[in-house]
């Protein structure tokens, strides 16, 4: 019950961060994801049958005030969870340059199948740019061990965590 | 396989959600979602705002530090310029008196500025005209009060270009002069620090404090009626003394002397 009250805190820490960093960068056409950094962490902590509702969630917040495509961010997130999962055996994720080259990566690819799933669900282009994704994705690589650290020292224990 | 079970759900639900048309319960779902979370997003934004604002008011305040020390040193500046200012007009003052005594005066000459004043003999000043400017040794100097005209001193030295004046209170100075109120003649000296005197005033004469002393007509160095000072003490204190002792304010005060007015001799009359 605590981690879960634990989680409910950190979920709303990830909302208010992921929307004063996106209204600072989306302004200069920088896609910053600091909500995946976080469904990531989470990934990194929680079990898979925890992880996945959480991230399918956090994904979907951002489908709430996305007016092209509901379900999208949703999808994406999932497939980030998944491929965190399959690998989580192979990746040590106290290492921060693991979290750092995770992070980069996984915002990347986000930012580019989102943008292809609203070209093929809603046949409406919506893309930040090669600089704007790199960019983004970089910035989100640099914030992703204070997150990492956040969420690793929030959620310790009980059954919805991993055993270390 | 069985890991895969679950993403597959998930994914199958978004999959779902992505072809639902946004129109009618869709969007009204979306909406009511959106306003539950909008107190996050608003106070995100909220706090971006107070965050920018935060650096354009420490920004606002480093301009503040840079501008008051620029005005700091305006304000230095001002102040020294106030002080030149100052200066000019008291130059000023005395360059208008000068000039009225231009206009009134029936001397010829030349007026001069004070260049140097020998830090150790404050009898002496240089001045920054000379010889090429008509300028002779033994040229009467007279300076102004108040504007009227007095006594300052003598050329004793002349360059080309500057000349040296011997003030009057200089032990080495004299001129013949009369007081105005008997038209007794005497001899002024001066006596250094101490107040000028003039010698061989007879006894009987009828000298009083205040009265006005002016060169006089018999002197070979200066031309006559220069007001040289008023007398300030009569002494008649030894009786074998056959001659008064007269102690007389020079109307210039030496230390006082910037610009002089030097009479050509030529012109003397």
């Amino acid at each position: 019950m605590g981690n879960l009250i634990k989680l409910f805190l950190l979920f709303i820490l990830a909302t208010l961060v992921h929307w004063a960093v996106a209204t600072v960068f989306s302004a200069v056409g920088i896609s910053v994801n600091v909500m995946l950094s976080f469904a990531i962490a989470f990934c990194t902590v929680l079990k898979p049958s925890f992880g996945y509702p959480v991230v399918f969630l956090c994904g979907l917040f951002l489908d709430f005030f996305n007016t092209k495509l509901f379900g999208g961010n949703a999808c994406t997130f999932t497939i980030c969870a998944c491929l965190l999962y399959t690998l989580a055996d192979r990746l040590d994720f106290k290492e921060v340059a693991t979290q750092a080259v995770t992070v980069f990566v996984l915002v990347a690819a986000a930012s580019c199948l989102n943008s292809l799933l609203i070209w093929l669900f809603a046949s409406a282009v919506l893309w930040a740019g090669i600089f704007g994704v790199l960019v983004g994705a970089l910035l989100s690589a640099c914030m992703a061990p204070v997150i990492f650290w956040t969420v690793q020292k929030t959620l310790t224990g009980g059954a919805m965590c991993k055993s270390r | 396989m069985r890991q895969f079970l679950l993403p597959a759900v998930y994914l199958s639900l978004s999959l779902m959600l992505m072809v639902l048309h946004l129109e009618g319960v869709v969007v009204s779902f979306k909406a009511v979602l959106a306003y539950v979370f909008l107190p996050q997003v608003r106070v995100a934004h909220e706090t971006t705002n107070y965050i920018s604002g935060v650096s354009d008011t420490v920004k606002e305040l480093l301009d503040t530090h840079r501008e008051n020390h620029l005005l700091k040193q305006e304000m230095e500046m001002n102040r020294l310029l106030a002080s030149q200012a100052q200066e000019v007009l008291a130059e000023n003052e005395r360059l208008t008196d000068m000039l009225q005594l231009s206009a009134n005066h029936r001397w010829k000459g030349v007026w001069a500025k004070v260049a140097y004043r020998e830090p150790t003999q404050w009898n002496t000043v240089t001045i920054d005209k000379g010889a090429r400017d008509g300028i002779a040794v033994r040229s009467a100097v007279i300076s102004m009060k108040q504007g009227k005209e007095g006594l300052a001193g003598v050329v004793v030295e002349v360059t080309e270009r500057t000349a040296k004046v011997l003030l009057l209170r200089d032990e080495e100075f004299s001129a013949a002069v009369y007081l105005d109120r008997g038209k007794e003649e005497g001899l002024l000296i001066g006596a250094g620090t101490r107040p000028l005197r003039i010698q061989y005033i007879p006894l009987e004469a009828h000298v009083e404090e205040g009265d006005k002393v002016y060169t006089s007509s018999s002197s070979s160095v200066f031309p006559a009626g220069i007001w040289v000072g008023t007398v300030s003490k009569v002494r008649q204190d030894d009786s074998f003394q056959t001659a008064l002792t007269v102690q007389v304010e020079p109307a210039v005060r030496p230390s006082s002397v910037k610009e002089v007015f030097v009479i050509s001799e030529e012109d003397k009359q």
